[in-house]
């Protein structure tokens, strides 16, 4: 446990003039679930693949299991498990198939094989289900099979590009739950997503963005210390007027305000500026001749802490 | 429905412009793959290497072995010291022809009524060199008897040569062989990209996924199936006018007819073309199966196009397959137009068959793409 | 390089080729179909060349001259015309190969022994046909005289055969006859047997349009695993056609085979490496199956079928094409097949274009394997 499992140092990508992944540092711990959180195109892809040795840095350096990415990838690869962003598995090839064909590449073979298949059906609920084809199932089913085949040689790490995307809330749950069961078995998992609700669920979580990053830690410290500002919710007469009045206000400059979102009949403000309070507020509303109704902080989501980032 | 159609044309070049070696290379490549197929076999058949065993060592037989080289059609590897050395180098394919002169070779020319003998052997594991070999040989032979002859009979050249025919080569009076290769070339060339490009098209969209999408659009399957092939005419006419321009400028192939008829004609074939790739897209579910029934349709169209051997020397059944090949009739028309400077007057058969298929085609594959995206 | 990876790749690429039926059917059965193609179209002996006769004399002795003329299978009358014009309309319009023109003094002159006024037309397009119509009515003009003129040429005191002095003896070896099929369908094998290195080209990049190469790029297959891996299916395939093809061509179109059949199959294995690896290559540096097909094309097929000395001998071609043929694998098999079919040579000549088949798979996979890391990147 002393070792970390992954340990990134000055990690830089870039291609042409862009910088894709600008000078990053994490690590991940033994038997945790990190994130990489970010919207799409802040670098996620980029630093998974840099990490797998899929791509080679511009700078710096990053180690898997204790070994160097760029260096050796080919040492790399019996250890880790990896599930793309695409979906990865062939949609041509039945769900035994594909499950036999994974385990083969990880040299798998015999007894092995077959209780490692088996278990795989089991874990991601397509026994019966063998010799369906993969592409006619659904959305769900296959994200969970495709995990199956990426943890069936029982990697050290297994690193996830965006698994749930594109896959139903419920689906999404037990996809959550098979992790914890893999943290529990001691795996290490690397997740990236760009959806804030799953980033809760993570320990600990980097925050990255433009290709740099932000802030790094649990989801809960991540929150107190990246938002400078307070979050407020307000339940105005005119919620829709009120909604533009403050974005009016907030783009010329007026009011420090990151956003200002509708929420049902109930307003949604996020300021950068930890001295702003109810009262700045209530008065801009009810200058306009809006009854503010009542004003109250709530505690920050990691939306709200992503999108404040995002517009400062 | 002229914008929608527009809209997925863009689309359509979008696509190409992202992957933009397939036009690219469809287009530049085969350009210039044409220029150094027709390049390469443009020419008459040179440099067969031959191998001579002269046992005579005389004057005759050295001027001989001169008028050989002569030919062009030669290439003198070496002398042989014996027989078994043609026999090796034979076996080796190291010579395609080799020729033995008798030791009495000029005692027998000199001679009264002597028969000078020319054994001569062709390696007939290669046919095409074999029969160049064999006419550059009777060739030189026709002309040493000729000579012969006139010397023993005392009668005047003019009068025997009479005895062979005259020859009148009529459209390729110089015989360049670029006149009958070149436009075989473009022509198999020209359909293999129109009915790769036409069978990629929906193939393509059904094996990505992207299909589905396309058919929930507000698009009617008339204006999809125009939209997909109006860059497909457009890179096959394209492609055309290049290697056209090609033949003409570089082979000094001749357009001796109406070169406007022949490009209305080009676009007439094209849309044929053009019909049969968009079938093969729809019954193919991927982008492999579409391939594979390419390269069988267009080897099989490329059989009749009399670039190997002439339609008329096939079996009956197969000639009148012929009839059913668009390219067969479509090389007609581009022979006649550019080599024969017929119009329509003459080339109204192939036109009308061309059109007949046209329409089946064409309206087979409408009905048919309709039915396979409704 | 682990045996055990290449086949589990080996294994999922038959899976691809066997979940579908029709790719079943077309990758196993196109090679058949090729070879009945080729044989029955493209390597036919040059026979019932269309021509028309304009006699002109229309002597008894014209007549028969005609008659010989287009007896046989070689050259069919097409037509018997009145005029020049009509030879001209029936040449545009394709409908003939040549012409025989026999002039009005055919038989006075040939009776004085003051040559045979004859003239032949051809179709300079498709000068195939008229060379030969030329060659045929050119020999059987000859025979004509000399069997007409047998009486008169005694009379003069000149015996028959002293017309022809030279003793012109032509013998073809290891195919008499000539026959095109006998050495085209064994040069052609190159195509017939090559064509899945297409398929090869397509499958590696299925994978990259598909997105399910990066994950096979995270597994431990290493690249040679992979390249050869993908490779084996189509081996495989080009063995059972490498059996079937041959067969079917002594059986059904007669081709003789002289040689050994265990050195023939050694050697097509050879071949099957090289040029698959050629496919291979594109498939590396193709991101889409379209654009691999394109560059497929470009790059195996047409240079394959033209510039490999199977029509047009590789001797007559300018000296840069002489030597990019010697990179095409079809150019070394043709040698191989024609060899081992007609002459039926040993490997003791045969060794150096196996080398060199040997030489381009190695190289072709060794630079496919070097870019292909990079390429991911």
């Amino acid at each position: 446990m002393n070792e970390a499992s992954i340990s990134a140092q000055n990690l830089t990508r870039r291609f042409g003039d862009f910088t894709a992944v600008d000078g990053i540092d994490f690590e991940v711990h033994p038997g945790e679930i990190f994130g990489l959180l970010g919207p799409n195109g802040s670098g996620k892809t980029t630093t998974i693949r840099m990490t797998l040795g899929l791509l080679s840095p511009t700078a710096g350096s990053v180690r898997v299991l204790g070994i160097d990415s760029a260096r050796r990838p080919e040492q790399i690869r019996p250890h880790v498990g990896y599930m793309s962003q695409r979906f990865s598995l062939y949609n041509d090839l039945t769900v035994l198939q594909n499950l036999r064909f994974y385990a083969r590449a990880y040299g798998l073979a015999n007894q092995e094989l077959a209780m490692r298949t088996s278990q795989a059906l089991e874990m991601s609920g397509l026994r019966g289900r063998e010799s369906a084809l993969t592409r006619e199932l659904s959305g769900g089913w296959r994200q969970r099979l495709a995990l199956s085949a990426a943890i069936l040689h029982r990697p050290e790490v297994v690193f996830l590009d965006e698994p749930t995307a594109g896959v139903d809330p419920i689906s999404r749950r037990e996809f959550w739950d098979l992790l914890y069961q893999l943290v529990a078995e001691n795996m290490t998992v690397f997740v990236t997503t760009h959806y804030m609700d799953e980033a809760e669920h993570c320990h600990r979580l980097a925050f990255i963005q433009r290709g740099r990053i932000r802030a790094t830690g649990s989801p809960e410290s991540i929150k107190q210390e990246t938002l400078r500002g307070r979050v407020f919710e307000i339940a105005p007469d005119d919620p829709v007027r009120a909604v533009q009045l403050l974005r009016q206000a907030a783009g010329e400059g007026r009011m420090p305000l990151a956003e200002v979102e509708l929420y049902g009949e109930r307003v949604h403000v996020v300021s950068t500026d930890p001295r702003l309070g109810e009262g700045a507020l209530r008065a801009e509303l009810e200058a306009a001749g809006i009854g503010s109704g009542p004003i109250a902080a709530i505690p920050p989501s990691l939306e709200d802490v992503f999108i404040a980032s995002m517009k400062s | 429905m002229i914008a929608r159609i527009a809209s997925l044309v863009v689309k359509e070049f979008i696509h190409l412009r992202r992957d933009w070696w397939l036009p690219a290379f469809m287009l530049l490549g085969g350009a210039l793959e044409l220029l150094l197929i027709g390049w390469a076999t443009s020419r008459p058949i040179t440099n067969l290497p031959l191998m001579v065993y002269d046992q005579d060592q005389s004057a005759a037989s050295r001027a001989l072995i001169v008028s050989l080289e002569n030919t062009g059609t030669f290439d003198l590897l070496r002398q042989a010291p014996n027989l078994d050395a043609i026999q090796a180098a034979m076996e080796r394919g190291e010579i395609n022809a080799a020729l033995v002169i008798p030791p009495d070779f000029s005692a027998q020319i000199l001679s009264q009524g002597g028969r000078p003998a020319l054994p001569v052997m062709l390696n007939g594991a290669e046919s095409v060199s074999a029969r160049a070999a064999l006419q550059a040989v009777e060739g030189v032979a026709g002309a040493l008897n000729e000579r012969i002859v006139v010397r023993r009979l005392g009668i005047d050249e003019e009068a025997f040569r009479g005895f062979t025919p005259g020859l009148r080569v009529w459209f390729n009076e110089n015989l360049k062989e670029s006149y009958y290769t070149t436009p075989a070339e473009l022509g198999l060339m020209l359909e293999f990209t129109v009915l790769l490009f036409a069978a990629l098209s929906f193939s393509r969209e059904r094996e990505l996924g992207t299909l589905e999408q396309l058919l929930v659009m507000p698009f009617s399957s008339l204006e999809i199936i125009i939209g997909k092939s109006i860059p497909v005419i457009l890179i096959g006419f394209f492609d055309f006018l290049l290697m056209l321009g090609m033949v003409h400028f570089v082979f000094d192939v001749p357009v001796r007819g109406s070169l406007a008829l022949l490009l209305v004609l080009a676009l007439g074939y094209l849309m044929v073309e053009l019909g049969k790739g968009l079938v093969i897209s729809v019954v193919s579910r991927t982008q492999h199966q579409a391939f594979l029934l390419v390269m069988m349709i267009g080897m099989t169209d490329f059989m009749f196009t009399g670039y190997a051997a002439p339609v008329e020397s096939m079996p009956r059944a197969i000639q009148l397959l012929a009839n059913l090949v668009p390219a067969h009739h479509w090389l007609n028309i581009l022979r006649g137009v550019m080599l024969k400077g017929a119009g329509l007057d003459v080339l109204w058969p192939s036109l009308l068959a061309l059109a007949v298929l046209g329409v089946l085609i064409g309206g087979f594959s409408l009905a048919f793409v309709r039915r396979a995206l409704n | 390089m682990s045996l055990r990876r290449i086949r589990a790749v080996a294994r999922k690429e038959i899976h691809h080729i066997f979940r579908d039926r029709s790719t079943l059917f077309l990758v196993l059965f196109t090679p058949t179909l090729l070879l009945l193609l080729m044989a029955y179209a493209l390597t036919v002996d040059l026979q019932d060349i269309p021509i028309a006769v304009l006699d002109l004399d229309r002597s008894e002795a014209s007549r028969r001259f005609a008659a010989q003329i287009t007896a046989g299978n070689d050259l069919t009358l097409y037509a018997q015309v009145e005029s020049p014009a009509e030879i001209e309309a029936l040449l545009v319009r394709g409908e003939i190969k040549a012409a025989l023109i026999i002039h009005p003094n055919f038989s006075a002159d040939l009776l004085a022994l003051r040559g045979i006024p004859l003239q032949i037309i051809i179709d300079g397009t498709e000068p195939e046909s008229g060379g030969f119509a030329v060659q045929h009515v050119g020999r059987r003009a000859e025979a004509f005289v000399t069997e007409s003129l047998a009486g008169q040429l005694q009379a003069a005191g000149v015996p028959p055969e002293a017309l022809q002095a030279v003793d012109l003896r032509v013998r073809t070896w290891y195919n008499p006859s000539l026959k095109p099929r006998n050495d085209l369908i064994p040069g052609l094998l190159s195509m017939i047997l090559g064509f899945p290195a297409l398929s090869v080209a397509l499958t590696l990049a299925h994978e990259r349009e598909h997105g399910t190469m990066e994950q096979l790029m995270a597994t431990p297959i290493g690249r040679w695993e992979l390249l050869l891996g993908k490779m084996v299916p189509y081996i495989l395939v080009g063995l059972i056609n490498t059996i079937v093809i041959p067969l079917l061509a002594m059986a059904w179109f007669r081709i003789p085979f002289n040689g050994s059949f265990p050195l023939f199959f050694g050697l097509s294995a050879i071949f099957l490496f090289a040029i698959l690896s050629m496919g291979i290559i594109i498939g590396v540096f193709m991101r889409t199956q379209a654009a691999a097909l394109a560059l497929s094309f470009l790059l195996i097929f047409f240079p394959g079928f033209f510039l490999t000395g199977i029509f047009f001998p590789i001797a007559a071609m300018p000296e840069i094409v002489r030597l990019e043929s010697l990179f095409l694998p079809g150019t070394h098999y043709a040698i191989i097949t024609r060899g081992i079919f007609l002459p039926g040579i040993g490997l003791d000549v045969l060794w150096p274009y196996a080398v060199m088949l040997f030489f381009l798979g190695l190289v072709f996979t060794g630079v496919a394997a070097l870019f292909f890391r990079k390429k991911l990147a």
